[in-house]
């Protein structure tokens, strides 16, 4: 009952007013606090991956710990945060602009998804802040966080190429979009630095957003991907991507205690999900992107456009930690070390396939 | 082509029939007896869900397959009373269903787990990979005799063409449709276990998707019988299994793109639908429910 009173004012605003009247200057409520709005993506909140990162970032401005309690690196910035996860797509824009009917402070959407529904709703409303991860826009009010999934790849690309005993590579992309590419031409580039030989095989779970919610499909690709030889696979694909984690753990280990497959974990630091089998993660910080926005806002020095994230201040970085620092040999670490530096210093150049 | 056709793609074509076939026989139950069951989705996704949580908790995945038999089962009563007591339209009460189970397992999930749609990853031990697959198997020829061989197949498919001369004949038409929705409920409610702890190892949101209206399809594409239901899901599952065998493999040095491979399920249903299969005829009473003279 709620939304739909609230649906028929955002409805009446748009069209009788043209907009005018649902015009309001960012405002903090009673207590003084900036109010945070975040609409997740598809996958939800705890995907353990991408979401998940993006939840850390608000939960860490908000009360200083991460959601399972552990303290942040980062202090708390005192804000008052609200989520809505939706259930379907078409939740998207009611939700962005109950925040936004609100007179939320900033708004963050997660997911390239998001972008173009973004640009409807922050068009009507210049005087609110908004932010996008992983989409653009070139709204004066709008944030896009982007990140150099490219670079980050081609790192994990290396350390697979160097730990696989058969030169064979799987990729798992959730949905089959230009993001997802930027990773797979990033992680083929690196792994054929590493190693010239290499083939890797791309597979993508699906063409629709339930790709990332098919954790079944993902293990039948990783299955049919170790079939035909891989034994790294790279997952970017949400919760789908944890069917490759369950497909790599029924390979087993050999008479050492080694894995006989691997699986490289994507966006969040995911090498604990199945320790022992989780090579490395392709870590996106997309928490700390959007921890800076919140900061940005409460220090009132927001601003729109492009905040660019790479690998010079670890906005992509590959994850090591007491999980995997015994899986990875010495020898690749320092491979992917030098690569790191050349990339930062532009020696090499990694294709970007959303720019190709 | 040895690259694709393998003997990986055999079991990988079996996997992904099973969650099918056991909610099309689930369904050839349900609307065998004259109740149409578009909620099938929405019942794997409960039994997916309910066998995730319980099996976490109890450490054993029979007890969570058996919870998920009676999650899905209790769910389909719902569907059953207001479509068999309160003569509800059966589509809209089915699609109903669907929505209120996406919501549901986020919702038990953020009470349980502090989480938003997913359960804990559940240890390897604790899965169970085969057993759903022989009980969907097994099902096929059990379905078959029970339907044309016993009293009860007898009356629950005179209810689902005839009704009014199945209650002539003293038939309980309620006590029929009753049971075939629960027993939809149960079997669907098994497909979902099989999403859940037996092919993955964590109940994600609507970790489903769409594989109870691809059953349902199944189940008309079959005709309503079980032998021809499991036909179709193995074409399902065979199509599905070759496009993912068949992505990023360069087929006469070009690579196909990826949206024709995914779609190469649905265009053979298509085609068989309309080429090869002739008429497919539904149970005569399908959808009407059933009023009782005065």
């Amino acid at each position: 009952m709620k939304l739909r009173l609230f649906l028929a004012a955002a409805l009446s605003c748009a069209l009788v007013a043209g907009g005018a009247s649902c015009r309001r200057a960012p405002r903090a409520d009673e207590s003084g606090k900036i109010r945070v709005g975040i609409v997740f993506d598809i996958g939800g909140k705890d995907d353990r991956s991408f979401n998940a990162a993006a939840y850390e970032g608000v939960k860490c401005a908000e009360t200083g710990r991460k959601p399972d309690g552990t303290p942040c690196d980062k202090p708390t910035l005192g804000i008052m945060l609200r989520d809505v996860e939706p259930g379907n797509p078409t939740s998207i824009e009611p939700a962005m602009r109950a925040f936004a009917e609100r007179g939320y402070d900033l708004i963050i959407g997660v997911g390239f998804a998001q972008a173009p529904i973004m640009e409807l709703v922050a068009k009507d409303y210049p005087d609110i802040n908004f932010a996008i991860v992983d989409g653009a826009s070139q709204l004066p009010n709008v944030a896009s966080l982007v990140f150099k999934e490219h670079e980050g790849s081609y790192l994990v690309g290396m350390i697979a190429a160097k730990e696989s005993k058969t030169g064979v590579l799987g990729f798992i992309g959730g949905m089959d979009i230009g993001l997802i590419h930027r990773f797979a031409t990033g992680y083929e580039e690196g792994a054929k630095a590493a190693r010239p030989d290499a083939r890797v095989i791309v597979n993508y779970v699906g063409v629709t957003d339930s790709a990332w919610n098919n954790p079944g499909k993902g293990k039948e690709l990783a299955l049919s991907q170790i079939g035909k030889g891989a034994d790294v696979i790279f997952t970017a694909a949400g919760n789908s991507g944890l069917g490759a984690f369950d497909a790599v753990e029924q390979a087993g280990k050999d008479a050492s205690g080694r894995a006989n497959r691997f699986v490289i974990g994507v966006d969040s630091n995911q090498n604990g999900v199945k320790p022992g089998f989780v090579l490395t993660s392709m870590v996106k910080r997309v928490d700390n992107a959007v921890y800076q926005i919140v900061s940005d806002v409460v220090k009132g020095q927001f601003k729109g456009g492009f905040h660019v994230y790479g690998l010079d201040a670890d906005g992509v970085a590959y994850s090591m930690d007491d999980f995997n620092r015994s899986l990875i040999s010495p020898d690749a670490i320092r491979q992917a070390e030098e690569a790191r530096q050349k990339i930062i210093a532009g020696e090499i150049k990694v294709t970007d396939a959303m720019t190709k | 082509m040895g690259d694709i056709i393998n003997i990986g793609l055999f079991f990988s074509a079996i996997r992904l029939a099973t969650p099918l076939l056991l909610a099309a026989l689930g369904g050839m139950f349900s609307e065998r007896a004259g109740v149409i069951n578009i909620a099938l989705e929405g019942l794997m996704l409960a039994g997916a869900f309910t066998a995730a949580a319980v099996t976490w908790y109890a450490g054993s995945p029979w007890v969570g397959l058996l919870s998920a038999i009676v999650a899905g089962a209790a769910i389909a009563g719902i569907h059953a009373v207001a479509c068999i007591r309160y003569k509800a339209d059966q589509v809209v009460s089915g699609t109903a269903i669907n929505i209120l189970l996406t919501g549901v397992p986020a919702l038990l999930s953020g009470a349980f787990f502090l989480s938003s749609g997913s359960t804990p990853q559940i240890p390897k031990e604790n899965l169970i990979a085969w057993t759903p697959i022989f009980i969907a198997f097994a099902l096929v020829p059990l379905t078959y005799y029970a339907l044309y061989y016993t009293p009860f197949g007898l009356r629950l498919r005179a209810v689902g063409e005839n009704p009014e001369a199945a209650d002539a004949a003293g038939v309980s038409v309620r006590a029929m449709r009753y049971t075939g929705v629960l027993l939809s409920g149960a079997l669907a409610g098994i497909g979902g276990a099989y999403l859940s702890i037996g092919q993955s190892s964590l109940f994600t949101r609507n970790m489903s998707a769409g594989r109870g209206f691809i059953a349902l399809a199944a189940l008309i594409f079959g005709k309503w019988r079980p032998v021809q239901t499991m036909l179709a899901c193995l074409l399902f599952g065979f199509t599905e299994a070759v496009a993912i065998q068949l992505q990023g493999v360069p087929i006469g040095g070009a690579e196909i793109p990826n949206q024709f491979i995914q779609i190469i399920p649905y265009v053979l249903t298509i085609v068989v639908l309309a080429g090869f299969i002739g008429t497919s005829r539904a149970p005569r009473a399908l959808g009407i429910p059933y009023q009782k003279e005065k």
